[in-house]
């Protein structure tokens, strides 16, 4: 009887290690380094080193590192350098800002190949990578309904960790008509696809 | 009656149904037109923010380059630096947000262009600072003396927020008229439908009262026809009844009648004497069993034939041949009897015998229709 017992909980704990083993957790590759070296990078694998991460909202983008340790960190630094690690590994990725209606502009980092966005409003849950079409106004609507709020204009823009500035590029606004966004042509698309 | 009231109704709700849709429809549109108007309500709102933040950028620059010039240290250029990469970004999104307002974009076009000035001047009092030219910050200080070009950003920017604000004044204005238009609308439709409604329970209200006093016609009608149907169903009964006690009695006269022709035929056939009824052209209507055995023939060779056949009258030799004088026919046509006269009765033999001849009239009411002849055996 307590032979079986014994038996019993041996296998339900090599139960639940296997469906542990499923669980997709934080990894603890906390340097800029280890993510650049990351072998197995991917947008989704990117999104589970922050799930442990704080919101901590910063006006200036944190340095890599000073994120990284700091463990806490806003929109920005968490997209700036979802670009920098992403861009590193091959990823095609673009930065747009979203600017809603009564709360402070929003940043995703938008992968092309995955046709997602990365949210650092979304680290924590299960689907860390939010589908959405490739134009700007596509992922501003898709950020707005995320934030259950309306939104006025959304930029794309760059950032240098060595300027530590972003260089905002192609602004769409909701009231314009869309065929009039700078991202609607084709061509402007498979440009910034191509980024080097 | 019953289709009319159909069609009727089918009509009142097809205009209902066409009011709903088209309140529904212009509901829909002005809830689009809602979305829309509190779209543009916020990017303009999103316009002035970016006036004021490039306005508070433009100031946070002028801060730290004053404390740069007192400082020279590196964190506060990098503060000027943070500040002009501000007022890129602010002046880039209000570029952007204006494309489609002229002049809105023109006065942010102007703002650039001071601002630009400004981040120019900036870097020329950074230069003079990093050079240690004292004379030189002295003299660029002195031509902005008093922050005019600071004051003159100020009064560009609050031109432009004042002339985003009218521009709110009059989409809330359109707003106000919206809402009340489609307040107007849906009552309006409301009011009519129900309107409708009560006209669609009227008719239906008039078309139930209809059906009712038809049924009850109708009841009435079947509750007549029942009657009729029960008083006619009587009197064929007392008439079926009377028929039978009718037939019963003709059956019982028929009975009486028949007993009585047995009666009499059993009288007739008693009689020793021969008895032949005959029509009025002298054939044998009818016969005793006397006469059927003493002539030896039998009845169907009898009946229809003339009485000449089997007796024959002794009459006196000159009349013989005259049928004028057949005694037989003038007691007929007379309507007298004839008693005893002497006459001959032939058996189917041949055999002759003699009979005394009697003849009584047959009388329907006073017409005479045949007569009765006895024939009496004369004994040897």
């Amino acid at each position: 009887m307590a032979a079986a017992t014994f038996s019993f909980t041996r296998r339900l704990l090599a139960a639940a290690g296997i469906a542990l083993a499923f669980i997709p957790g934080p990894l603890h590759a906390v340097t800029l380094d280890d993510l650049l070296k990351d072998p197995q990078m991917s947008p989704k694998r990117f999104a589970n080193y922050f799930e442990d991460f704080r919101y901590e909202f910063g006006s200036p983008v944190q340095a890599p590192d000073e994120f990284l340790a700091a463990r806490a960190g806003d929109c920005d630094d968490y997209a700036v350098l979802a670009d920098y690690v992403l861009h590193h590994h091959g990823f095609n990725t673009r930065l747009i800002h979203v600017r809603v209606v009564g709360k402070v502009a929003h940043a995703v980092c938008y992968v092309q190949q995955n046709r997602a966005y990365l949210d650092y409003n979304n680290r924590r849950v299960f689907f860390t990578l939010t589908r959405s079409g490739p134009t700007i106004r596509q992922i501003a609507e898709k950020v707005a309904d995320s934030l259950e709020a309306n939104w006025t204009s959304a930029s794309e823009f760059t950032f240098d960790y060595q300027q530590n500035r972003k260089y905002f590029g192609a602004t769409v606004v909701k009231t314009d008509p869309p065929e009039t966004d700078p991202d609607h042509a084709k061509d402007y698309r498979a440009a910034t696809s191509s980024r080097p | 009656m019953k289709d009319h009231t159909i069609r009727r109704l089918l009509a009142v709700f097809l205009v209902i149904a066409a009011i709903f849709l088209s309140v529904a429809i212009a509901a829909v549109r002005n809830i689009d037109r809602s979305a829309a108007s509190s779209d543009w309500v916020n990017h303009t709102h999103a316009v002035i923010d970016e006036a004021g933040a490039l306005f508070a950028a433009i100031q946070a620059g002028d801060a730290a380059l004053r404390t740069f010039l007192v400082t020279g240290d590196a964190r506060d250029q990098a503060a000027i630096r943070d500040a002009a990469a501000q007022v890129d970004e602010h002046l880039e999104v209000a570029k952007a947000l204006t494309r489609q307002e002229p002049e809105s974009h023109q006065q942010f076009i102007l703002l650039e262009t001071l601002a630009r000035q400004r981040a120019e001047f900036n870097n020329q009092i950074i230069a003079a600072r990093a050079a240690n030219d004292s004379a030189a910050m002295r003299t660029l200080l002195a031509t902005d003396a008093g922050g005019g070009a600071i004051r003159e950003f100020q009064r560009k920017t609050e031109q432009l927020k004042s002339t985003a604000m009218a521009r709110l004044a009059e989409q809330d204005t359109a707003n106000f008229l919206q809402a009340q238009k489609t307040r107007w609308t849906v009552w309006s439709g409301v009011a009519l439908n129900v309107l409708l409604l009560a006209g669609a329970i009227w008719l239906i209200r008039d078309d139930i009262n209809a059906r009712r006093q038809l049924a009850a016609s109708l009841q009435e009608a079947n509750q007549l026809l029942e009657a009729r149907v029960k008083e006619r169903t009587a009197e064929l009964v007392a008439a079926n009844a009377q028929l039978s006690t009718e037939n019963l009695e003709r059956q019982w006269a028929n009975q009486a009648l028949e007993h009585q022709v047995r009666y009499n035929q059993l009288i007739i056939d008693s009689i020793n004497d021969l008895v032949l009824v005959l029509t009025k052209t002298q054939k044998i209507s009818r016969v005793n069993a006397a006469v059927i055995h003493l002539t030896g023939l039998p009845t169907t060779e009898l009946i229809n034939q003339p009485l000449k056949r089997i007796v024959r009258l002794a009459v006196p030799a000159d009349s013989a041949n005259s049928p004028l004088n057949d005694p037989l026919e003038l007691a007929l046509a007379e309507g007298r009897d004839l008693r005893d006269l002497p006459a001959t009765l032939e058996d189917k033999r041949g055999k002759q015998t003699r009979v005394r001849l009697t003849l009584f009239p047959l009388r329907d009411g006073t017409k005479v229709v045949g007569g009765i002849v006895t024939l009496q055996l004369i004994q040897a």
